[in-house]
């Protein structure tokens, strides 16, 4: 498994088994990022409770969150979201398609929850850039989304382009000095022909971006970075290119996250490998004793 | 091996060979007592001069002799910040396991980044030889383990970054 | 962000469990297999694959290690070619720390979808695992995942939690005896005041994969199994075990129940093959009250093994240190797959209450006196969630707010080393 998948995979076998079979339900699980679910089915077996808390919901808000999940999800978005959480879906099994290809797409898409809550932002700054594109020049608002404690994800369009900025904290130093190595590697790698049309990356650390110079209580600190995405018209023209487009660089972080934790994963397999090796050496040196059976007068071994 | 490198290791295995003689001894100070003189530094007089053996100045071994014992630490080759965090991980993955290599000390002696202890204990059941092949063999590869670490750390951000940019084509 | 509930991850011999604290289910259950690429036989002892020289760049090569399923993706793919199957863990212990450490990676990646860095994590051992292994998993959880905080539970300490949430239990104890039967072994395991008393644990060779060997060989010998394919035989044998099997009274009465009225007790189970998606049905009978009493009669189906459950529970508790004896007699809790059969818990407290009763006249007898004994309280505990016992009281443990003080955070670690994990503070218990 090298790529993340968007989809949460615990709603869709959960969802999937319902559907088949319903029955009452309370669970509360997350996903990436510090998002929580609580999936319940507070009046009757068949009417489920999909509520979604995300830590930058009123940022969200701001960029027009609701209109994306109205069109995604329709009526099943409720208008008050329960308690504690943010947003909340009702979905009726009853009233969901018949077994088949339209009720794994529904099953999928409600599975996709945190993803289309979190392309708000990206789908504003893709619709800011086309304006702005039409007018010749000029620049669109930054759009900032705290969606950690200490990280957050900034998107700014402008005519020609749409620049996406994560800024990253490692918080070890192992992970900080592999997360270097990784990053290096994303800016060198669009040297590749087969990836030139891949977005160009930027990787700073301690001073933040240009475009984010005039941010008041920035953290400037050594482990601070920032990862600096360019997406191009070409990366978000067409509606099915921009939907992957988005999917994929909001998993940027855990990717990246990911594959350093599995890199270390790999070390400790290479080390205990290599611990063995060197444990079959040293063993070489140990001599064999050799045991002498003692007998005692009567005959019998002596066992002390 | 390089040819640099073979001078090096070579002095250090004539220097522990001729180190290695060791007999049983118990503590002057202490009665029935018996532990590495080297670790409890109690009486001068049957602590030997330690010597350093230095191939440039990061990579070097310090020999510590004594009647009953000795301790060979190291220092191993740490160009970057990458090779410094992976030696460090690699060594305490070993020390970790200390219990089975069996003259491994869980900790390194200040300056260094991992020793180990040969007592006159180690000297009767093992063959002296061997043990002094291990500690030449653990020096030479332990470079090379790191090293081969690192371009595979560079191997596989190189192919994670490409996955993941490839991924924009489609 | 102590908010985010702690994910609880009890990986067991056959099956896995994994969830978040606070459900009452885990989320997933799926079998502890990983299919790597190679075969599966050298494993062990050649290492892994050390990557082909960078330069190539085009080629995938240096990722050979993220190429592999776990679980029932694992299974699925067992037949691919090139595809090898394994099971890093051996009766209870892990075996291979390489997989194993692939396998936590794919569970918290790919189904669990938690950031590790954010999580307390509560994993589970076997009784008498060696403290070694707990320090590797602390350096694979610590180093690897960089987790917030780790607790290590005795899975035995687990099932008496979680015994709580039965009705019949009105004091939060951590003493009791456990009887953890699962699909390769039961364990018999005592606990005064959640420690393990290490010494008087034992062993039966007889759990859930014989019950449906046995109801196999029962089957076949009354010719039910003619008209089921082969292949499916094993799988009808599992399904009358789970879903027709209880424990009766009395053979002997059972028996006669089941001449005289037949068609009041067998039962039908019909299926559809798979295959050829044709239909077939068989008569459930005698198996029903049969397949259970392999517990309380093994002569029945093993002939190396006879010592009955209810004897084995008084030994282990007879070789518990004295003072502790009543409260092992008084809170006998069961958990796993294997104690789930209706009545089990009855006819364990039945059998074991007989031997108890009459050692105490056989004593009033031998020694003479004429002070009647006060009697001893026995009480077997079944409860709705014994299927899953230890993921569930680990569930109920990491729902308190102790668990994050008993928890050894990313910080102690770091200060101590992995040494800190030999030892864990027991919290929950009301006394």
């Amino acid at each position: 498994m090298i790529l993340l998948e968007s989809n949460n995979y615990i709603i869709q076998t959960t969802l999937a088994e319902k559907l088949v079979k319903p029955s009452s339900l309370d669970v509360q699980f997350v996903d990436f990022d510090g998002v929580r679910f609580h999936l319940s089915t507070p009046e009757r077996k068949t009417c489920l409770l999909l509520s979604m808390s995300i830590k930058c919901w009123d940022e969200l808000v701001k960029y027009g969150v609701d209109n994306v999940l109205r069109r995604e999800y329709g009526d099943r978005l409720q208008a008050a979201a329960e308690p504690e959480y943010n947003v909340s879906l009702e979905l009726d099994l009853e009233k969901f398609p018949p077994a088949g290809e339209e009720r794994e797409a529904l099953v999928r898409s409600i599975s996709l929850l945190k993803r289309n809550a979190l392309a708000a932002p990206f789908e504003l700054a893709f619709e800011t850039q086309k304006q702005l594109a039409a007018g010749g020049s000029g620049q669109g608002d930054l759009l900032a989304l705290h969606y950690r404690d200490e990280e957050a994800i900034y998107v700014q369009a402008s005519s020609d382009r749409v620049t996406v900025i994560f800024s990253t904290v490692f918080r070890e130093e192992t992970d900080r000095i592999f997360g270097k190595v990784f990053l290096q590697e994303f800016v060198d790698a669009r040297r590749l022909s087969t990836i030139q049309s891949a977005p160009q990356v930027l990787y700073t650390t301690r001073d933040p971006p240009l475009e984010l110079r005039h941010l008041p209580n920035l953290a400037q600190s050594e482990d601070v970075g920032y990862v600096t995405f360019i997406l191009f018209p070409r990366h978000f023209a067409n509606p099915s290119v921009a939907e992957s487009t988005i999917s994929h660089i909001q998993n940027f972080r855990d990717y990246l996250h990911y594959h350093i934790k599995c890199s270390k994963a790999y070390m400790h397999s290479r080390m205990r490998h290599r611990v063995s090796e060197f444990q079959k050496v040293l063993n070489r040196a140990k001599t064999e004793v050799a045991v002498v059976d003692r007998k005692t007068v009567s005959g019998r071994s002596l066992v002390r | 091996m390089s040819n640099v490198l073979r001078p090096y290791l070579a002095a250090v295995r004539s220097t522990l060979t001729a180190a290695l003689t060791l007999q049983d001894f118990s503590s002057q100070i202490v009665e029935r007592h018996n532990k590495p003189e080297v670790e409890v530094g109690g009486s001068k007089e049957v602590l030997l001069q330690p010597m350093t053996i230095s191939r440039n100045e990061n990579e070097r071994v310090l020999i510590e002799a004594s009647v009953n014992s000795i301790r060979l630490s190291i220092k191993i080759k740490q160009a970057d910040e990458i090779e410094r965090i992976l030696c460090h991980k690699f060594t305490r993955f070993m020390m970790q396991r200390a219990e089975s290599f069996i003259v491994l000390r869980r900790k390194p002696v200040k300056g260094y980044d991992i020793s180990f202890l040969i007592t006159n204990n180690h000297t009767d059941t093992m063959l002296k030889h061997k043990i002094v092949d291990f500690i030449i063999q653990f020096m030479e590869e332990v470079d090379k383990e790191i090293s081969e670490m690192k371009l595979s750390l560079n191997a596989r951000a190189r192919v994670v970054a490409e996955s993941y940019l490839q991924a924009f084509n489609s | 962000m102590s908010l985010l509930a702690p994910i609880i991850c009890d990986n067991g011999t056959g099956f896995s469990k994994v969830g978040y604290a606070g459900n009452s289910d885990p989320s997933f259950v799926f079998p502890t297999a990983i299919a790597t690429r190679g075969p599966a036989s050298q494993a062990t002892r050649s290492g892994p694959a050390v990557p082909s020289k960078p330069g190539h760049l085009a080629s995938k090569r240096g990722v050979e290690d993220l190429d592999f399923f776990i679980g029932d993706e694992a299974l699925a793919n067992a037949k691919t070619p090139g595809y090898g199957i394994n099971y890093p863990i051996r009766h209870g212990q892990i075996e291979n720390w390489d997989y194993m450490e692939r396998y936590w990676e794919q569970t918290i990646f790919k189904y669990l979808r938690a950031e590790p860095e954010d999580h307390y994590f509560l994993l589970t051992e076997p009784p008498l695992n060696p403290p070694e292994n707990r320090e590797q998993t602390a350096e694979i959880f610590f180093e690897s995942f960089n987790i917030k905080g780790l607790y290590i539970a005795v899975q035995a300490v687990l099932a008496l939690a979680a015994s709580w949430t039965s009705s019949r239990v009105n004091d939060r104890t951590l003493t009791g005896t456990v009887i953890d039967s699962g699909d390769g072994v039961t364990h018999v395991i005592p606990c005064a005041e959640g420690y393990v008393i290490g010494s008087a644990i034992k062993h039966i060779p007889i759990a859930g994969r014989d019950i449906t060997q046995f109801v196999l060989n029962l089957m076949r010998e009354r010719g039910e199994m003619v008209n089921v394919p082969p292949e499916e035989h094993l799988k009808v044998a599992g399904k009358v075990k789970e879903n027709y099997s209880y424990v009766c009274q009395d053979i002997v009465k059972e028996f006669r129940k089941y001449d005289a009225e037949p068609y009041k007790y067998f039962e039908r189970y019909e299926d559809e093959y798979s295959v050829t998606g044709k239909n077939y049905s068989v008569d459930v009978g005698y198996e029903r009250f049969l397949a259970p009493e392999i517990f309380f009669n093994p002569e029945i189906y093993s002939s190396d093994f006879l010592t009955p459950l209810p004897e084995i529970v008084d030994g282990v508790i007879q070789q518990s240190p004295i003072d502790v004896r009543r409260g092992l007699y008084k809170n006998i809790v069961l958990s796993g797959g294997s104690t789930m059969f209706q009545h089990f818990g009855q006819r364990l407290k039945r059998d074991l209450k007989q031997i108890v009763d009459r050692r105490l006249v056989d004593n009033a007898l031998a020694s003479g006196t004429q002070v009647k004994s006060s009697g001893v309280e026995v009480e077997v505990i079944s409860h709705k969630r014994q299927r899953y016992a230890v993921w569930f009281g680990g569930s109920l443990l990491a729902s308190l707010p102790e668990f994050y003080s008993s928890c050894h955070t990313k910080a102690q670690y770091d200060e101590v080393g992995p040494s800190i994990c030999r030892r864990y503070q027991i919290f929950g218990s009301a006394t």
